[in-house]
């Protein structure tokens, strides 16, 4: 079966800072893969060359077969695209938005004003379509920023970060709505930095770091990478620095990072049988004033990976 | 469900549409114009075209009719378009009338001579442009003296001379409605502030929509706009057309607004739509310029308009030209103002048509050209995809 977005080799220079380096992934229809890095990584970067936005240097991209640099036009039709900073008309209402991208994307005039609706429905934006954007909030704004990708139904939907700033309700709408989404069978990349959400809507994950793609899998899969390790929030109070150093070398502690001024992240064998030990081996510096075990989850992997902490 | 993509019918319907949204901005369109032409209009000698006219006060010494140099003479003043000949009995009062300005200018035409006395004061603009329209008038009726006065010596009998002489002053006469365009002097009251305002504020209002232009790049729009199927060409189009169609709509509202609201004639429709749209591409190339090589959308309204002001003051949109020293008149050649100015003015004439403004239709499509050629590759520089 053809892949609906498939890219390979991947790279993108500034000088002397390598963005992307080899990043190469594959999407079949209807499946939803996320793209897991911090700020920085090289997420936007890679979007950017898969919606033909950057030129690559090297790498190709194919959007359901068809070569982007071969047949831009051809290639750009089949993807709906939400930057990350919201790009829509602050002066028009969202209605006006939304025909704006439809004219673009040459949908039929006939056509067009009843798919709006279909889309203001879909984003729960039918009673709020004639106002203006400017008086909208984030939320809002975020949700008919995605209703824009949707009006010509993409093959592939490519979000970057479309959660940033967004008040938990709208949160919640917005990974509902991409879940109907996938599930009517649309094919997803999923970017963000936010670890529960990834977890929550991919089915596969590619983690970045440093604009390389460092492990691929399904969540199990990557999970599984980090054996059966546990995650371990520790609070202290004291000698925050000299406590840390003497919790690297437990043993056991497989990986350790400062996450604050007083709090430390751990990721260990054992989890919360070690926590005595940890207790103990902290004293005289500092002392542990809450704890936290947590099961192993896509952050525990990067953690693994990475040696850092997803959010700083 | 599909069609073909429409990007520059959405791109000027969305900035068409923006543009509607902005209160501030539709006031400088729609209503400052026509508070200045008609504040600025008045100043000048407020009036339609009859009191447009220079009065000009005239003593005849030989009776009209009678004495040939005298009859001439007032025939072809009273032929001139910006003159109003005021007969008068006395050369004294006719020279306390120029004094006190109540003329611009006074002749005093003796009997059986052809030393005629110009009587005027100082350098004033209406004097001077008085003084271009009787020179022209006096070398008109000299040229014919000196026409038959040569036809004599050559053997022609006075009433064959008198035939050829109106044979060639016919056809001259055809001829010297273009040249008493560039030697009169510039029609006044709503007749200047009409096109001068047209220019001023076309031009401003496009460097102040160039503010729209800048936001959409910082918005990211023109970005996105390039992640449909469409070419980018068709998009830096788009946004050209859309603001072409702000500049063509701000000076077809002024037209038609001054000519039904202080009955100012436009000329040659034909003719004026030329000047009227090449103008409007240079405004476009400016206002795209502008907005590309602006980064933040504050900027625009600080550097457009008073650019626009200064432009136009250089150019006489703000004040009569005959106000302004040559020195002045000369830089705003270096400008689009002064050109459109220039063929404007000249179109008002009756009997002028596209023929007579073709240098400044070609300086002013020759400005648009590198205007809107340099301005639509940096532009295309910018959004490129690299
Ligand atoms: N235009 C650019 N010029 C120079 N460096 C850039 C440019 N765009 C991105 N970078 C760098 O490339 C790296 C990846 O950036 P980006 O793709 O935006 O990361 P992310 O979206 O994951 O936060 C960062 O180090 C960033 O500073
Ligand atoms: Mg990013």
């Amino acid at each position: 079966m053809t892949a609906t977005l498939a890219c390979e080799g991947l790279r993108k220079r500034y000088g002397d800072v390598t963005a992307v380096e080899d990043v190469g992934f594959s999407i079949a229809p209807g499946q939803a893969y996320g793209l897991l890095g911090p700020n920085g990584a090289g997420k936007t970067t890679t979007i950017s060359m898969l919606v033909g936005l950057l030129r690559p240097d090297a790498g190709t991209v194919l959007v359901g077969g068809t070569d982007l640099a071969a047949d831009p036009r051809r290639a750009k039709a089949r993807i709906g695209y939400v930057p990350q900073e919201i790009a829509l008309y602050p002066e028009l209402t969202g209605r006006e938005n939304l025909r704006f991208f439809g004219r673009l994307f040459g949908l039929a005039r006939r056509g067009l004003a009843g798919r709006i609706e279909e889309v203001l429905d879909l984003i729960g934006l039918s009673d709020r379509a004639d106002g203006r954007l400017d008086t909208y909030s984030g939320g809002m704004r975020r949700r008919i920023n995605i209703g824009a990708a949707l009006l010509h139904r993409p093959d592939v939907l490519i979000l970057d970060e479309p959660t940033v700033g967004v008040d938990p309700q709208s949160r919640k709408a917005i990974l509902d709505g991409l879940e109907l989404l996938v599930g009517d069978g649309m094919s997803l990349l999923y970017t963000s930095h936010y670890m529960e959400e990834v977890e929550r809507v991919c089915d596969r994950v590619a983690i970045i770091d440093h604009g390389r793609i460092i492990a691929e899998g399904t969540r199990r899969e990557l999970i599984a990478m980090v054996g059966s390790a546990d995650k371990i929030e520790l609070v202290l109070d004291g000698d925050v620095e000299a406590a840390y150093a003497k919790l690297r070398t437990v043993e056991g502690v497989i990986e350790a990072a400062r996450t604050g001024a007083e709090s430390v992240r751990l990721i260990a064998e054992g989890g919360r049988y070690l926590l005595p030990a940890l207790i103990s081996a902290v004293e005289g510096s500092a002392t542990v004033t809450a704890t936290q075990v947590i099961e192993p989850d896509l952050e525990a992997t990067f953690l693994h990976l990475t040696g850092t902490s997803l959010r700083d | 469900m599909s069609g073909r993509p429409r990007p520059v019918a959405a791109l000027v319907a969305a900035n068409l549409r923006r543009l509607t949204r902005d209160r501030v901005g539709l006031f400088f369109m729609v209503i400052m114009p026509f508070v200045s032409i008609a504040f600025v209009g008045m100043a000048l000698g407020g009036g339609t075209a009859g009191s447009d006219r220079l009065p000009v006060g005239v003593v005849a010494e030989g009776a009209e009719g009678s004495d040939p140099v005298t009859t001439a003479v007032l025939a072809e003043l009273r032929r001139h378009p910006d003159l109003t000949v005021i007969p008068m009995d006395d050369a004294a009062d006719l020279r306390s009338g120029v004094r006190e300005g109540s003329l611009a200018a006074g002749l005093v035409v003796p009997s059986g001579s052809t030393r005629l006395e110009l009587v005027m004061t100082g350098t004033n603009g209406s004097g001077m442009a008085a003084r271009g329209a009787v020179d022209v008038s006096v070398s008109r009726v000299a040229a014919v003296l000196e026409a038959t006065r040569a036809a004599t010596v050559a053997g022609a009998t006075e009433t064959e001379a008198a035939e050829y002489v109106r044979q060639a002053q016919a056809e001259a006469g055809r001829v010297s409605v273009n040249d008493s365009a560039t030697t009169g002097g510039d029609p006044r009251g709503f007749a200047y502030t009409a096109p001068a305002n047209l220019l001023l504020f076309t031009f401003i209002n496009s460097m102040a929509v160039a503010a729209a232009l800048v936001e959409s790049r910082r918005l990211g729009m023109l970005q996105r706009a390039l992640t449909a199927p469409v070419r980018q060409r068709s998009v830096l189009f788009g946004e050209a057309v859309s603001r072409f169609l702000v500049a063509a709509a701000q000076a077809v509202l002024i037209m038609v607004v001054s000519s039904l609201a202080f009955g100012v004639s436009w000329g040659d429709p034909l003719a004026v739509a030329v000047v009227v749209g090449v103008f409007s591409l240079v405004a476009t190339g400016a206002a795209i310029l502008v907005g590309t090589l602006l980064r933040s959308p504050d900027q625009a309204p600080a550097i457009g308009p008073p650019l626009g002001v200064v432009l136009g003051m250089l150019g006489g949109c703000l004040w009569p030209r005959e106000a302004s020293g040559e020195v002045i008149n000369a830089i705003g050649h270096a400008f689009p103002h002064a050109w459109g100015m220039d063929a404007l003015l000249t179109l008002t004439r009756p009997g002028t048509g596209l023929g007579a403004v073709l240098t400044e239709v070609a300086v002013l499509a020759g400005m648009a050209v590198l205007l809107l050629g340099g301005s639509l590759i940096l532009f295309d520089r910018r959004t490129r995809v690299t």
